[in-house]
Parts: structure tokens; C-alpha cells; sequence
């Protein structure tokens, strides 16, 4: 493990961890105006209960307390590499489904995708900061999804939007986390940890 | 005595009958003979039998039959069969295929007709059955007429069901009578053929959800959704926002009826059915056949392409990958041109290319959608139909005090036509004045005129304009504009 956080680096993350909250904000606002316009445009029920999103990892965990600042990083980049695709093949859906006749939806589809781009590549430099090897992506992305009934195709974007929504609220407290100042050796887990 | 009694015959091919007789109570069926014969002139034929049931040809009016049974004791019979006391009832008909096509709903049935069987040509009727919930609800009964003709005829018949096939199963089976009018007997139904079931969804272990899956319906539409679920489980069905009264189709199998169906969104009306477990559902895209494309208007600007544009008319409110297409097909040259039209635009605009050496355009502009389909047509000669593109490069190549020479520069090839150019002078203390101009065309070409009879050291604004001389279309578009002043008078 790095030791004790030197004063570059250390005002290098704070720097990274408030400029990704701040992401992380303004990605939540966009995304919950966009799943409101998309329950609507989808006419879909904003109550509807939808299972949970297959290769999406929920936002919810337990003993939040206890995770390490690299379980946090590890954990919000493998979400939101997971993020990116689900949003890509949702943004290919809506232009086969609604094309033109949508264009607003598919823009603002469009730009959460883009912040979750820029907030995955955020993480990676976290990583980086940390010495961390960046976790390769999977070859050729993750796995292609099944061919969902156009239903199921709404069904699972509502759940992706609602999941993502989540997600950023978890990584703003993730990133507070990150960004206190990192303990004594053998005190409570900030970035670093011991192994 | 084991009297032969209740001989009945019955024919299946007019070719030949089964004759069937029983022996009185008290005696027991042993070996019997059975003679028969015509007339006295014909010798009898005889059979041994213990089956009580003898195939023999059917008589042209009658026969006589002798039956001498040896069960407990010896019993001889006689018996005179005319033609009209033998029936006569088709063998009950094989279907050949029964083929779901889910995304019409439709059943496509086919039979053979067994013509082969019969003697001489004859009129048949086909009583079709359809049955759901266990082949025990007939749903609908129809009666196919056919002709007989000593071939087999393998004959078809479709049926589009208005429940999706997915939602329960159904079972069709057929019955034919064959009204054989030259065979005096009585003549009755065949029996009905075994049943021919498309199972449903609900047979299905495990299955669940809403059928049909992502249609597209026109407008005032009639639709059946079902929701397919395990056994005794509660679920209620809605259609966009409503709820419905659902039908019960089967112990697995629910269904709601819209009826008119109205135009849905752009993403669709959503059939949610809510399961105790979860929401299952479908979209269905409810929209409108393409209106016929209204004032249809061909015109090149450059005779390289030919513009096409026109009204769409009523909105389909499909979009995407049901979105309206457009295509453009040229009779003459039996070219086929699609077009890219973006649903959301008012205009509509299709290019086709000039074809070398052909001036005149048979076009058919075919639009259609998963709906429906619609054309328009136009005979068009473009040489009369020019509208040139902006003259450019509108520059002054010679001036002196009284005139002014002009020259400009047309993209596009006119080497068809004789052009037209409109210059319009402004200045010289006067009114605005139009001086007309006409050229033989030229390819992708530069063009001059002179303007005389213009006031010594004035300043005056020009600009131009084009059109086809011989058969005006429309003006281009005024070019840019250029100002000049005429030199001072020698």
C-alpha cells in the first residue's frame, strides 16, 4: 500500500474527489429530469416496480461503512462502465423505436451518456492517482443483452435510469469519502488500505 | 333360429358399400355365406364371413342378397337392397397442415379433397370448425364450397382469428357432405376429422406474458390482448392508462378487448398486465395507412437531378422503423429510387437522377408503412419543368458611360433548353427596370449580357435572375447583387 498520502498527491484527489462530486451532482439532476420525460414518453407507470437490471450492480450495499477507498473506486467504475453500455444500447433503441419523432429524449439520452463517459474516466484517474491498475474492460464490452420485447425494452430503461439515479447519490457520498484526508497507518479506511 | 337381420349398407365412394347385418339375439354369430346378384340374368356371387360385414360394388338400382348364417343352426335369409335404401356418407376428410402465422393471427388450413375417390364429378361442402378452451367452445363454423373432380385436389382455406393465437389453443377440425344428386339413397355428413391444434401460449410450462408482442394496428381497430400466467394467480390488465373487464380464455390465459382503437404515441401504447409477481406486458404502435401523396411536383434545377416533393397528407403517427417509405419508381427506365424523408418535416423531397437522353418522367411516388401502402403518379417533361439554381458570380466584365456588360455563372447542364434571364437594374434615378435576356443553354456555363442605353456616370445596382425560355417553370432565385457606376460621359 502508498504510504502515508504526500501533500501533491493528496491535494491532487481532494481536487478530483470535489470536481467528481460535483459531476456526480449534476449527473443525478439530469438524470432525474430525464426519467421523468422518459416515463412519460414511454407511457409507463413512474410507480411501476421493475426487477433489478441485469449487469447493473445496485447502488445499495451493505456495510457501507467498511468498504476501502479503492473497494469504492473498483466498485463506482465497474457501475458505471456498466452504466455506459446500458445507456449506449438504450440511445440505439430509442433511435430505432422513436427516431425522429423524439429527438428531445434522445439528447438528453445522449448527454447523461456523455457524463457517464466523462465520470467513469473521473474514477480512472482516481485510480490512477492511487497507483491502482485500472481494471481492463471486458474485450469487447459486456456481453451483448437479449433481444427484449420492446416492453421489456422500456421496462429495463426505467430500472436503468432509476439504478443510475442511485448510483450517483452513492458516489457523492463515495468521493466525501475519498476525499477526507487519508488517516494514520492501521486507523479507519480512507483511499488507501492496509492489506 | 340366428336370423340375419338389420342388413344396412352404406356407401363412403358410390364405388362400393359395406353391408352390415346382425344376427337375432338367441343366436350366436357363426360362419355366414352371403350371396348376392343383381337380376336373374347375373350369377349370384358369394362370400364367406364371419364379421357380420361384407364390401360389395354399390348396384346401379338394386340387388338381391341371400345370407345363410351357421351359428347355433342353420338360418337362410333373403334380403332385396335398392339403391335408395343405401346410404351414402363421404369418409371423414384428412387435414393435411394446419400453419399458425402469429403476427396476423391467422390459421392457414389444408385439406385434400379425395376427389380421386368418386366416380364422377361432384359438388362438395366443407364445413370448417374452430374451436378453443379444450376444442369444447366453437367459435366459428364456415361452409367451403368445392367441385369434385376425380383428381385430389388439395384445397386451403385461412382464418384470422380475433384473439392472437398465442393467447389460447385452437383447434380446427372439417366435416364434408357431397351432394351427389344422380344417388338416390340418403346422403349424409362424413364425420368430423380428428382435431388439428396450435397450442397456446398457456400450454406452454413457465411461459408468461402479453400477446401479440409489438404490433401495429390501423386506427378504429378492434384488439385482443391476453396475459398468459400460472394458475390461480391474480393479475389485472390495462390498455395505455385504462384498466379493462378482462375475459377468461383458459385457467392461464386472460384477455382484454379495446375496441376502436385510437392513434398512440410515439412510443407506443403500453398493454401492462400486473402479475403478483411482477408487470408483463407489450406495446402496440396504433396508426394510420399513408394518405396518398397530394400535389405531386417534379422539376430539375440543373438537369442532373429531378426534385420531387409533395404533401404527405395525414400524419401516420408511426415513426422509426415503422416509420412511412418513400420510394420513387420511373416506368420508362423501370428505375427505383428510395427516398429519405424525415417524418418530423413538413416538406417532402425526393431526387432522381436525370437519366441520359430521356426528358420525359413516368414517375410512381409509392408510399407505405406496416399499415398500409399508397401511390401517386406523374408524367413530367423536365425540359418544362426547369427551375434553374441561383446565378452566381454575378460580376461586371465591361462598362462604359452608356452601358454595362454583365456576366454570371448557372451550375447545372442546359444544353436542353434555351434559358431566360431576368437583370434587374436599379438606380439611375429611375424606377426600377426588368431587361430580359434570353441564351442558349450551356454546360454547368457562364453567361453575359449588355446592358445599354444607361446614364452616363450613374451608379446602378444589378442583379439576375433565370428561368427556361421556351416552357417557363419558376424563377431561380435572384443572385447576389452587384453595383457598379457608369463612367463619365467622353
Amino acid at each position: 500500500m502508498a504510504a502515508a498520502d504526500s501533500p501533491s498527491a493528496a491535494l491532487r484527489r481532494r481536487d478530483l474527489c470535489s470536481r467528481g462530486i460535483r459531476l456526480a451532482g449534476k449527473m443525478r439532476a439530469d438524470v432525474v429530469d430525464l426519467l421523468d420525460a422518459y416515463v412519460e414518453q414511454q407511457g409507463l407507470d413512474a410507480s411501476a416496480s421493475v426487477a433489478a437490471v441485469e449487469g447493473v450492480p445496485l447502488a445499495a450495499v451493505e456495510r457501507w461503512d467498511e468498504q476501502t477507498g479503492t473497494q469504492r473506486l473498483l466498485e463506482n467504475l465497474a457501475a458505471y462502465r456498466a452504466f455506459r453500455a446500458l445507456l449506449a444500447q438504450m440511445l440505439e433503441e430509442q433511435r430505432e423505436q422513436l427516431g425522429e419523432a423524439d429527438a428531445g429524449l434522445g439528447r438528453a439520452l445522449a448527454a447523461v451518456l456523455l457524463q457517464v463517459s466523462a465520470f467513469t474516466y473521473h474514477l480512472e484517474e482516481l485510480l490512477r492517482l492511487e497507483s491502482r491498475g485500472i481494471p481492463g474492460e471486458e474485450e469487447d464490452g459486456p456481453p451483448a443483452p437479449p433481444r427484449l420485447s420492446l416492453f421489456e425494452q422500456k421496462l429495463r430503461g426505467l430500472g436503468v435510469l432509476r439504478e443510475l439515479a442511485q448510483w450517483a447519490v452513492r458516489s457523492v457520498r463515495d468521493l466525501r469519502q475519498l476525499a477526507k484526508p487519508s488517516p494514520a497507518p492501521g486507523a479507519a479506511p480512507g483511499l488507501a488500505e492496509s492489506p | 333360429l340366428g336370423d340375419p337381420q338389420n342388413l344396412k349398407c352404406v356407401t363412403h365412394n358410390l364405388h362400393k358399400m359395406l353391408c352390415t347385418w346382425n344376427v337375432s339375439s338367441r343366436g350366436r354369430r357363426g360362419q355366414a355365406e352371403f350371396c348376392y346378384t343383381a337380376n336373374d340374368l347375373t350369377p349370384q356371387v358369394c362370400f364367406k364371413t364371419k364379421e357380420g360385414r361384407v364390401e360389395i360394388p354399390v348396384p346401379e338400382s338394386s340387388i338381391t342378397v341371400t345370407i345363410k348364417s351357421s351359428g347355433t343352426a342353420f338360418a337362410t335369409k333373403a334380403f332385396v337392397i335398392h339403391q335408395k335404401d343405401i346410404s351414402f356418407v363421404p369418409v371423414a376428410p384428412h387435414i393435411l397442415s394446419l400453419t399458425p402465422e402469429f403476427p396476423t393471427s391467422t390459421l392457414h388450413l389444408k385439406w385434400s379433397d379425395s376427389g380421386s375417390v368418386f366416380p364422377y364429378g361432384l359438388d362438395a361442402l366443407w364445413q370448417i370448425q374452430i374451436l378453443r378452451k379444450n376444442a369444447m367452445e366453437v367459435v366459428t363454423q364456415v361452409t367451403y364450397y368445392s367441385k369434385l373432380t376425380q383428381e385430389d385436389v388439395i384445397l386451403s382455406w385461412n382464418w384470422t382469428s380475433d384473439v392472437p393465437l398465442e393467447c389460447t389453443s385452437h383447434y380446427v377440425k372439417i366435416r364434408c357432405y357431397i351432394n351427389a344428386t344422380q344417388f338416390v339413397g340418403p346422403k349424409d355428413w362424413s364425420d368430423w376429422s380428428p382435431a388439428e391444434v396450435i397450442p397456446g401460449k398457456d400450454t406452454e410450462p413457465g411461459e408468461s406474458g402479453v400477446f401479440p408482442l409489438d404490433r401495429v394496428v390501423a386506427v378504429g381497430s378492434d384488439l385482443t390482448f391476453c396475459c398468459i400466467h400460472e394458475e390461480d394467480q391474480r393479475i389485472n390488465m390495462t390498455y395505455g392508462s385504462k384498466s379493462y373487464a378482462m375475459m377468461q380464455l383458459s385457467s392461464r390465459s386472460h384477455a382484454i378487448r379495446v375496441l376502436n382503437a385510437s392513434v398512440s404515441s410515439s412510443s407506443g401504447t403500453n398493454v401492462v398486465c400486473r402479475l403478483e409477481d411482477g408487470l408483463e406486458g407489450s406495446v402496440v404502435f396504433v396508426g394510420y395507412a399513408p394518405d396518398v401523396p397530394q400535389n405531386l411536383s417534379c422539376e430539375t434545377s440543373n438537369f442532373l437531378t429531378v426534385k420531387c416533393t409533395w404533401k404527405p397528407g395525414r400524419p401516420s403517427g408511426l415513426y422509426a422503423d415503422r416509420k412511412t417509405k418513400y420510394s420513387l419508381f420511373e416506368r420508362t427506365s423501370g428505375k427505383n429510387v428510395s427516398c429519405e424523408v424525415n417524418e418530423m418535416s413538413k416538406d417532402r423531397v425526393c431526387d432522381f437522377p436525370v437519366l441520359p437522353d430521356q426528358k420525359t418522367y413516368d414517375f410512381v411516388l409509392g408510399v407505405s408503412n406496416p399499415i398500409g401502402q399508397a401511390q401517386s403518379s406523374l408524367l413530367v417533361d423536365i425540359t418544362q419543368r426547369v427551375r434553374p439554381k441561383t446565378p452566381e458570380m454575378l460580376t461586371v466584365i465591361g462598362n462604359n458611360s452608356t452601358s454595362i456588360q454583365l456576366r454570371w455563372h448557372i451550375n447545372g447542364s442546359f444544353t436542353w433548353i434555351r434559358l431566360l434571364c431576368q437583370i434587374e437594374i436599379s438606380g439611375g434615378h429611375s424606377e426600377r427596370k426588368l431587361h430580359n435576356v434570353s441564351m442558349p443553354g450551356g454546360k454547368s456555363s457562364t453567361y453575359t449580357a449588355q446592358l445599354n442605353a444607361l446614364h452616363p456616370y450613374t451608379k446602378y445596382q444589378f442583379r439576375v435572375r433565370c428561368s427556361a425560355a421556351d416552357h417557363f417553370w419558376r424563377w431561380s432565385d435572384w443572385s447576389r447583387g452587384v453595383e457598379q457606376t457608369t463612367s463619365e460621359a467622353p
